[in-house]
C-alpha cells in the first residue's frame, strides 16, 4: 500500500511525486524500443449487436456483454408491504426487462383513448438498441422487512466509507440497482420509464445517474474524462474462463445456492476534478495514471496492450510504485486474485456552487468477492496521489442475482420464491 | 382497431392480489392481458356518457364544496382572531387547518377563477416573486407566520384572503364546473399534489405537504364517490375499486406517519424511507386514477382513429 494517509485531506499530494517526472524522460525512452507482451485488451463501447441481447441466460445480460455508448444506474428503494409484492415487482420487472430488450410493436393506443401503456418516446417500433438491463440487491432489502436476512449473500454489506471518499447520502445504497445499458439514449429513458411504471406501487426512485462513452473513434479502451485510456487492463469479457475466476460466484464459494452465477456490482459515482487535472502537465498525469496520454501504452511502454513489465521496473523509475495502474494491478501472483471486471461509463451533470463542471466517472465493476476484489484494489489505491483529482460521492454495493432461467423465470426468482 | 393491454391492470399486478373483471389467461405468468375499449360499448349493455349525466354528482359535489368553504370561512376567522391577538402558535395551527380545508375541495378551484388565484396563489409565476403585491391568498399568510415569524405582517393578506372566501361562498351556489374538467379531477387533484406538495413547492415556509397532500386524497375520494354510478355504468376492469385501494394505502401511509398529538410531521423533516413510502404510494394511487377520466368521458365518442402504431 502507498501510504501518504497522513497528509491532511483536501491538500494537494502531487508535489511529493514531482522528482519522479524527471526520471521518465529518459525510461521512457528507453523503454518504448523494448514493446511488450500483450494482455486481455478490453473493447468496450463496442457498438452493440443489432440483434437483442438476450434477457435470459444462466448469467444476467450487462455484465459480461460489451459495454454500449450509454447507461443508466438507478437506485430504488422497495415500499412493497410484503415479501409477495415485492416478489411480484421483481417479476414485473423481469417480464418487462424481457420485452424491452428484445424489442416490440409499441402501445401507443389512438388520440381519445386515454393513457397509453406505452410513452412513446422511441416511437411505433421499439428496437433492442443493444438494451441491457440488469438488476441487483442491495444490503438492505435484507433487513427485517421481508425475512431475507438468513438469504443474504456472504459478502454483501453497504458500501464502505473509504478514507477518500466525500458521500453524499443522497446519492448512496439502495435496495435495489437497475443498470439500463443501451445505444441510444431514448431507449434507455423508455426502458426507465417503462420499468418505473410497471413498479410504481412496490420501488421508489432513490437516486439516479446516467453515463456515457465515447464514439469508438480510436482502438482500445474509451477514455475517461482525465483524458485516458480507461479499462484496457480488463480480462477478457469473451474469455469463460477468466469470467468464472473473476466474475461468477462459484460452487465453492459458499453463498447460498440462490446466488450461484451472480456477482456482486460496486457502483461508485467518482466526481473528477477535471478544470485542476486540465492545470496539471501532461507528464505529471501521466506518472500519476501510469499510462501514456496518447497511446494508453504503460509508461515506456508502446501499445495500449502491452505489459507494464514491472520486474524490470522494480523501483518504480518508470511507472511509479504509487501510480493508479500499479497500485491497482501489481501484477504480482498474491494480487491477481483481486482482479475485478470493470464497466464504468463517464458522467456530466450540471455545474456545482462554485461553476466547476460536475463530470466524472459512474465507476461499475463486477466480481465473485466484493472484499477480496474491490476492496482489496481500493485499499491499495488509498492514498494514491491520483486522489487529489477524484472524489467518490456516491454509489452502492449490491449483489447482481443469476439471469432469469427461461420465458417463465424472473430474475430474483431463487432469493425469492 | 387496435387493442391494447390495461396497464392499470398489468401494472396493479403488484400492488393488489388479482385483477378482478376481464376474462384474462389465468393460466399466464405474464401480468393478465385485458381489453381496453372503454369507448367501444359493451354491446346492448352501456350508454354513452354525456353532459346531462353529470349533473347530479356536480350538484353533490357543489354541496360538498359549499360545506367545506364554510368550515373555510370558521378557519380563517379563528385565524384573523389569533393573528389579531398575536398567537403565533395559535395562528400556524389555524392556518394549516385552513389550508388542508382547501385543498380538499380541488375539483373545483378552475371554476373559481381569479378567485382560487386570491386564496391560493403561490409567488411562482409573479415578477417579483414574494414581493409581488399580486401575492396574497393563504401562502402570503404562510410566508409571513413561518418564514418571518410575524402575526402582524400576516394580518393584511389574511383579511384580504378573508374576503376572497366570503366572495368564494358567495358564489357557490352558482358554480359552474364543466363535466369535462370535472372528470379529469378524478386524477388531477393527486397529480397536482405531488408536482407541488411533494416537491415542497406549495407550502415552503409550514412544510405542510402531507396534511395538504391528506386533504387531497380525501377530496379525491368525494370526486370517485359522486362519480362512482358513472363510472360503475362504463367499467369493466375494476379500475374504480382499484383506485380505492391505491388512495387507503396512501392514507394509512400518512395517518401512519403521525405523531402522538396526531398532526403530521413537516414534509422536509420526514426520513428517506418514510418520504419514499409517500412518493411511491402517491404516484402508484395516480396510476391507478389516470384510467378514470377516460371510463366516464362526457364527449360524445369519436369515430375510431388510426392507431398510432400502424403505418399505411
Amino acid at each position: 500500500m502507498s501510504g501518504n494517509g497522513d497528509t491532511p485531506r483536501g491538500r494537494v499530494k502531487r508535489r511529493a511525486f514531482l522528482g519522479g517526472a524527471a526520471a521518465l524522460g529518459a525510461g521512457a525512452a528507453i523503454d518504448r524500443t523494448i514493446g511488450g507482451g500483450g494482455t486481455n485488451e478490453a473493447r468496450a463501447a463496442e457498438p452493440a449487436p443489432a440483434r437483442p441481447i438476450a434477457f435470459e441466460g444462466a448469467h444476467q445480460a450487462g455484465i459480461a456483454t460489451p459495454s454500449p455508448k450509454h447507461a443508466i444506474f438507478a437506485a430504488f428503494d422497495s415500499i412493497a408491504p410484503s415479501r409477495a409484492e415485492l416478489a411480484a415487482a421483481l417479476e414485473a420487472l423481469s417480464d418487462r426487462a424481457r420485452r424491452l430488450t428484445r424489442g416490440y410493436d409499441a402501445l401507443l393506443g389512438a388520440p381519445g383513448e386515454g393513457p397509453t401503456p406505452d410513452s412513446g418516446i422511441v416511437g411505433p417500433q421499439v428496437a433492442p438498441d443493444g438494451l441491457t438491463v440488469t438488476i441487483a440487491v442491495g444490503a438492505s432489502l435484507f433487513d427485517d422487512r421481508y425475512g431475507l436476512a438468513s438469504r443474504k449473500p456472504r459478502h454483501l454489506k453497504p458500501m464502505t466509507t473509504f478514507p477518500d471518499d466525500a458521500l453524499v447520502a443522497a446519492e448512496c445504497h439502495g435496495d435495489l440497482m437497475l443498470q439500463l445499458c443501451a445505444n441510444g439514449e431514448q431507449t434507455l429513458l423508455n426502458a426507465l420509464r417503462d420499468l418505473m411504471r410497471a413498479t410504481r406501487g412496490a420501488l421508489a426512485g432513490r437516486w439516479k445517474i446516467e453515463g456515457f462513452l465515447p464514439q469508438p473513434r480510436e482502438s482500445g479502451a474509451p477514455r475517461n474524462l482525465l483524458g485516458f485510456k480507461d479499462g484496457t487492463a480488463n480480462p477478457d469479457i469473451r474469455n469463460p474462463v477468466d469470467m468464472d475466476r473473476v466474475v461468477w460466484v462459484g460452487r465453492d464459494a459458499g453463498e447460498p445456492g440462490w446466488a450461484l452465477g451472480g456477482t456482486y456490482q460496486v457502483v461508485r459515482i467518482i466526481r473528477n476534478r477535471v478544470e485542476f487535472w486540465d492545470r496539471v502537465a501532461r507528464s505529471e498525469q501521466e506518472l500519476m495514471i501510469g499510462r501514456d496520454k496518447g497511446t494508453g501504452a504503460p509508461l515506456g511502454k508502446r501499445k495500449e496492450g502491452d505489459d507494464p513489465d514491472y520486474k524490470t521496473d522494480p523501483k518504480g523509475a518508470r511507472i511509479p510504485m504509487d501510480s493508479h495502474i500499479r497500485l491497482a494491478r501489481p501484477r504480482t501472483a498474491e494480487t491477481e486474485g483481486s482482479r475485478i471486471l470493470r464497466r464504468g461509463f463517464n458522467y456530466s451533470r450540471g455545474l456545482d456552487m462554485s461553476g466547476q463542471l460536475d463530470m466524472g466517472l459512474v465507476f461499475c465493476c463486477f466480481q465473485a468477492d466484493v472484499e477480496r476484489q474491490f476492496e482489496a484494489v481500493q485499499k491499495r489505491l488509498a492514498g494514491e496521489p491520483l486522489i487529489d483529482y477524484v472524489v467518490p460521492t456516491g454509489g452502492g454495493y449490491f449483489f447482481a442475482p443469476p439471469g432469469a432461467r427461461d420465458s417463465q423465470d424472473w430474475v430474483g426468482s431463487g432469493l425469492l420464491a | 382497431m387496435l387493442r391494447w393491454l390495461l396497464p392499470a391492470c398489468a401494472l396493479a399486478v403488484l400492488a393488489v392480489a388479482g385483477c378482478g373483471g376481464g376474462g384474462h389467461d389465468s393460466g399466464s405468468k405474464n401480468p393478465p392481458a385485458q381489453p381496453y375499449s372503454k369507448r367501444s360499448t359493451v354491446p346492448g349493455v352501456v350508454r354513452q356518457v354525456t353532459p346531462a349525466d353529470y349533473k347530479a354528482p356536480i350538484a353533490d359535489y357543489r354541496r360538498y364544496v359549499r360545506r367545506r368553504l364554510g368550515t373555510l370561512g370558521g378557519q380563517v376567522a379563528a385565524l384573523r382572531a389569533a393573528i389579531a391577538r398575536g398567537d403565533l402558535g395559535a395562528a400556524r395551527s389555524a392556518w394549516t387547518r385552513a389550508d388542508a380545508t382547501y385543498e380538499s375541495i380541488g375539483a373545483a378551484y378552475g371554476a373559481f377563477g381569479d378567485l382560487d388565484a386570491a386564496v391560493n396563489g403561490r409567488p411562482a409565476g409573479l415578477p417579483g416573486g414574494v414581493r409581488s403585491a399580486d401575492f396574497t391568498g393563504l401562502h402570503r399568510v404562510e410566508l409571513a407566520l413561518w418564514e418571518r415569524r410575524s402575526t402582524r405582517d400576516a394580518a393584511r393578506p389574511a383579511a384580504q384572503l378573508s374576503r376572497a372566501v366570503a366572495r368564494m361562498r358567495a358564489q357557490v351556489a352558482r358554480l359552474e364546473i364543466d363535466p369535462l374538467e370535472y372528470s379529469l379531477r378524478a386524477h388531477e387533484i393527486l397529480e397536482d399534489g405531488i408536482h407541488l406538495q411533494l416537491s415542497g413547492q406549495a407550502s415552503p415556509w409550514s412544510g405542510s405537504a402531507l396534511v395538504a397532500l391528506r386533504a387531497e386524497v380525501d377530496g379525491t375520494g368525494v370526486v370517485l364517490d359522486t362519480l362512482a354510478p358513472l363510472i360503475a355504468r362504463r367499467d369493466s376492469t375494476d379500475a374504480l375499486p382499484q383506485a380505492r385501494r391505491a388512495l387507503k394505502r396512501l392514507t394509512n401511509a400518512l395517518d401512519g406517519l403521525a405523531r402522538s398529538d396526531g398532526s403530521l410531521p413537516r414534509w422536509d423533516q420526514l426520513g428517506q424511507r418514510d418520504r419514499e413510502r409517500v412518493d411511491g404510494l402517491a404516484a402508484g394511487a395516480a396510476e391507478q386514477l389516470a384510467y378514470v377520466p377516460e371510463l366516464i368521458d362526457p364527449r360524445p365518442a369519436r369515430p375510431a382513429q388510426r392507431p398510432f402504431g400502424e403505418s399505411g
